[in-house]
């Protein structure tokens, strides 16, 4: 027979008794969050989406500016995947007074009503549309307001490895300026060895394949002509022929084989350190991940990145990071002075360079290129600059948009499609998708626009 | 209603108080709103419209979302069965007497405690085409067959194959076994010695012991770990999220439902919509639970019932 | 009976699968201990490198320091971690019960209903939970993510449950032949039988808290305030790739206390209360 009314094994007491400790224990340590002090300062908050290295750089500014005036005091937070935070807290009525997104996030945002509009603000701090560049200011521009103010932008151009191009018997300082020319160098530079597997390859657009869905730009095609969607225009249905050729020439298999031999993108097997692959599409990081992972004697150049037409040779996808203040921020004045403080040119070269940016503003001094560690940051900066530079459509779709531009290209990799199948279906599913949001638009534009206007007239004060 | 009957409804109701505080305070609530707000047009940040059931309507005939279903119920078909049968294996293995089990159950245990990013590094070379593990281990049997029956057998490239990657994450996702296998474990302390030895009496082999012994007296356990698993395989989203980088895999074979929810919420905004979602898989999920309770009742065998 | 042999070759091909499987299931954790001691430009190389060409033990006072906050963000995940294990244990212990030794009209139904709120996806539940905080002003402090583990968590009373109901109903009845009324029953017959279970709960409970990334993002605001599994994103960046050797290092300085742990529970959970001969 089972005994009972025993009592509870010494273990309990005991496990009860280090739980108690350790309560203790911790409660020294200090566990328990400390509130605001009262020293007569507006404390603000600051969520940002940067970790590492870029983290430090903007603590760096925040304590400048905090430093720099007796009034405000910016506390500032940064994690990754804040943007699941923003959201949550914007939703929930209690955000941050100043926020660090993207350029791409402004669309969705903007249209549900969750930023402030910062037309009258920056007309106040003569914040003016000719001091930036004007790819970088279309972007934090939409239906007629500025939404925010950027921070560190970047962009695409072609980067190529100097020796493979030699190695080859081609002159090692002239970029292929069309994809014809692309081809030509990608012919003559990829190589088999005796087995018949790729050794070296010229160029494959899957390689790191970030930018799978937007090909398009580099062959005079678009997202959206401001009216509707054009997935299936002619300009993108060549740049997917043009993919769709890769398996075909070097052999689907053959590829795999290839990639799987290409270890991770921040690691000296990134198949173009290695002298693998001697052209990849990138942008100014690529010169942090060539400092911590490529062999000391390698040698890259920057231009542009080749188009269909040589007209269209210029072409770039611009984002830029951007601060805006959210809807809901109990100090915006107090926000916007930060912002505004973050604008001017010495603090934004300052953030730039510890970022290993180019400025978004079209001033610069004479010192900045000098002191930037990138030898190349200028060309990224002229790209930028280049009235051919682009960035994708502002629509509140477009995150589903690119998963189904980026499912098209994989279809047409896989041979399972061809490139007018593949976008065709993109084309319906997603002129769908955004005739729908369209129409919700037209039905709370107006109440959206009052409130912008109210919004406005309430900073002006 | 009894005295006794009402007595054991207080009380009943006295200790499960903790749990339905939570549940009217915490849980009752988002639970009912979702289910409100798959009747709206909800973005999140600004207030729901009510649309009817505009999108039920896109549902039925939105690709995506049966891509998403089917994937999720090929995937729980096959590693919810699987994972039970290796947690189970497992866990009996380490419950022998055996010198070092200490260090054998903290090792099969160790993959539950790594970060997923360790693991996702390891799955994706493991399941490398060319110079992965499994692969590697693969070969000689393709070439074999090859060489004997002139067939062009390959092994296949893992997470580049829609018809392979889920079966990659499947045979991935067997690492997180250990979770089960320590409830297993602690289950099988409930069995009494003295039945083993009864049985030992009998002549009752290892097979015999386990199948009328074991089993029957940890069915509860049993149950327990396949309806979680059950739960979890649908809703299934970390993982396949580490090891697409956040994509929805080849040909979209790694869309699962959980994960279009997600993309719905955080990518799109289209709260609404996901909201619907979350209680098609909910009835589903619910479904599924009650016929596996239904069909198992039989074999659940509660010494306090 | 079985002659020695036959067992003996049993036994040998048991050890041989344990070894087997062990080496798979040992795998994950190497790789990050060595990556740990790893300089940079070796973590991520295809085929793994297992060992590495110089040990960098300084690693981990790097990513320590690195990590800016790592002594405070310890105690705050500490701090976490013993009040979610108590709100856990004590609260679904006790629904547990109710679930399972107490025979009340519509039980079962509501039992269905805990089950029920673990099938909702999390993203769509969390605007309302996170709205509920923000009206009583817990944002930004830790409560969000300790006081509802009071609340008994669905998981931990289905599991609980299932071990209450293995217990045999005669235990009770002789305890309240003794006198005992059900909170007696509860805590000297069940809970000391039910142990091995009531450790699980609370092992897994810490691990959760341990490893909780989301809940610390959404209801943290200030970055003092942060726990480890958040202060790992330290070691990323957008623009300069990850220094996988500080985070495998820091990763295994925050799983060994884990792995400590578990080793030690053990004795609780598995050379458990069966062979006392509490049943039977």
């Amino acid at each position: 027979m089972p005994m009972t009314g025993r009592h509870p094994p010494a273990s309990y007491s005991q496990l009860l008794f280090a739980a108690c400790a350790m309560l203790v224990a911790v409660c020294l340590l200090g566990g328990c969050a400390d509130n605001e002090p009262d020293d007569g300062r507006i404390h603000l908050d600051y969520w940002e989406v940067w970790s590492g290295f870029e983290r430090d750089a903007m603590q760096q500014l925040v304590n400048d500016f905090n430093a720099s005036q007796d009034r405000i005091t910016i506390n500032f937070l940064s994690v990754s995947q804040m943007e699941r935070k923003l959201l949550l807290a914007t939703a929930g009525g209690n955000p941050p007074d100043i926020a660090g997104v993207r350029s791409a996030d402004i669309p969705v945002f903007a249209e549900n009503g969750a930023l402030t509009p910062l037309n009258r603000y920056a007309k106040l701090y003569g914040i003016a549309q000719d001091d930036y560049l004007p790819a970088v200011w279309n972007m934090i521009n939409l239906h007629d307001r500025l939404w925010g103010l950027p921070t560190t932008p970047g962009n695409t151009a072609l980067h190529w490895n100097k020796k493979l191009f030699r190695e080859a018997g081609l002159d090692p300082d002239t970029p292929p300026k069309t994809i014809a020319e692309l081809e030509a160098i990608n012919e003559q530079i990829t190589r088999f060895n005796e087995r018949g597997e790729i050794e070296v390859l010229g160029h494959l657009p899957s390689d790191p394949g970030w930018w799978q869905d937007a090909w398009c730009y580099w062959f005079g095609g678009q997202y959206w002509d401001g009216e509707q969607i054009t997935a299936d225009a002619p300009g993108n249905i060549r740049a997917l022929t043009w993919i769709g050729t890769y398996p075909e020439r070097f052999g689907r298999d053959k590829l795999l084989a290839f990639q799987d031999l290409s270890g991770n993108f921040a690691s000296p097997q990134n198949p173009f350190f290695q002298g693998r692959i001697a052209m990849q599409i990138q942008g100014p990081w690529m010169y942090n991940f060539i400092n911590n992972f490529a062999p000391e004697d390698f040698e890259w150049g920057v231009a542009p990145f080749p188009t269909e037409k040589p007209e269209d040779y210029g072409v770039n996808v611009v984002e830029t990071n951007l601060l805006v203040i959210p809807r809901g921020a109990k100090h915006p004045n107090a926000a916007f002075e930060f912002i505004a403080w973050m604008q001017q040119r010495e603090h934004i070269e300052k953030l730039c360079l510890l970022q290993r940016k180019f400025s978004p503003l079209i001033q610069v001094s004479d010192t900045f290129y000098a002191e930037h560690p990138n030898p190349y940051i200028k060309i990224y900066r002229d790209l930028a600059a280049d009235p051919r530079a682009t960035a994708r459509p502002p629509l509140t779709t477009m995150h589903e948009y690119q998963a189904d531009m980026n499912n098209a290209n994989n279809s047409v990799s896989r041979a399972v499609a061809t490139p007018a199948e593949a976008l065709g279906k993109v084309q319906q599913r997603q002129q769908k998708q955004f005739d729908r949001m369209q129409r919700r638009w037209n039905q709370v534009k107006e109440t959206r626009e009052a409130e912008w206007d109210a919004l406005d007239q309430e900073a002006a004060r | 209603m009894t005295g006794r009957e009402k007595r054991n409804l207080r009380l009943g109701l006295l200790f499960i108080s903790p749990w339905l505080t939570g549940f009217l305070l915490m849980s009752l609530y988002p639970l009912v709103s979702s289910f409100a707000l798959s009747f709206t047009d909800y973005s999140t940040l600004s207030k729901p419209v009510f649309i009817g059931g505009e999108n039920y309507a896109d549902m039925a005939v939105d690709k995506l979302f049966w891509q998403s279903i089917w994937n999720t119920a090929y995937f729980a078909a096959i590693s919810i069965p699987l994972n039970l049968g290796i947690a189970l294996f497992l866990a009996i293995l380490l419950n022998f007497d055996l010198p070092g089990k200490k260090i054998f159950r903290t090792i099969y245990f160790l993959p539950s405690l790594v970060p997923m990013v360790c693991l996702a590094v390891l799955w994706q070379w493991m399941l490398n085409g060319r110079i992965g593990l499994i692969n590697n281990a693969l070969r000689p049997f393709t070439d074999f067959l090859n060489g004997a029956f002139g067939t062009n057998f390959m092994p296949p490239n893992w997470l580049a194959d829609p018809a392979y990657a889920k079966l990659g994450l499947i045979l991935a996702g067997a690492w997180g076994v250990g979770n089960m296998v320590v409830i297993f474990l602690a289950g099988l302390q409930d069995v009494p010695r003295a039945l083993y030895e009864a049985a030992d009496l009998d002549g009752a082999n290892f097979w015999q012991k386990t199948r009328h012994v074991t089993l029957p007296i940890i069915s509860p356990v049993i149950y327990f770990n396949g309806i979680m698993s059950l739960i979890g395989s649908f809703q299934v989203f970390a993982v396949p999220y580490v090891m697409t980088g956040g994509g929805e895999g080849p040909g979209r074979s790694m869309l699962f439902a959980a994960t279009y929810i997600f993309n719905k919420t955080f990518r799109s905004l289209s709260m609404g919509y996901a909201c619907a979602i979350s209680l098609v898989l909910f009835l589903i999920i619910l479904g599924l639970t009650l016929a596996a309770t239904k069909l198992s009742e039989r074999h659940i065998h509660y010494e306090g019932k | 009976m079985k002659s020695d042999a036959a067992r003996k070759t049993q036994t040998i091909c048991l050890y041989v699968l344990l070894v087997l499987g062990a080496a798979m299931f040992l795998a994950p954790f190497l790789w990050m201990v060595s990556t740990s001691l790893k300089p940079l430009n070796e973590t991520m190389s295809i085929p793994p490198r297992w060992i590495p060409s110089e040990f960098l033990w300084e690693n981990y006072p790097e990513a320590i320091d690195e990590m800016r906050f790592f002594w405070r963000y310890l105690g705050n995940t500490l701090f976490l971690c013993v009040m979610t294990v108590i709100g856990t244990v004590c609260s679904s212990a006790v629904a547990a019960y109710g679930f399972s030794r107490i025979e009340w009209r519509g039980r079962d139904k509501v039992f269905i209903l805990v089950l029920a709120t673990m099938m909702i996806p999390f993203p769509v539940v969390m605007v309302p939970i996170y709205t509920l905080f923000k009206i009583i002003g817990w944002t930004g402090t830790f409560k969000p993510l300790w006081v509802p583990t009071f609340f008994a968590g669905a998981f931990n009373v289905f599991l609980l449950r299932q071990f209450f109901l293995t217990l045999p109903k005669e235990l009770s009845e002789a305890a309240r032949i003794d006198g005992c009324n059900e909170f007696q029953i509860f805590w000297h017959v069940i809970m000391p039988l039910a142990r091995p279970a009531i450790i699980v709960v609370a092992l897994f409970q810490f691990m959760a808290t341990w490893n909780d990334f989301i809940g610390p993002l959404i209801y943290l605001n200030d970055q003092q305030d942060m726990t480890l599994a958040l202060g790992l994103q330290s070691y990323q960046s957008q623009g300069g790739g990850t220094s996988w050797n500080y985070l495998m290092a820091a990763s295994t300085l925050i799983v060994l206390p884990v792995i400590v742990l578990y080793f030690f529970c053990q004795r609780y959970f598995v050379e458990g209360i069966a062979t006392t001969g509490g049943k039977g």
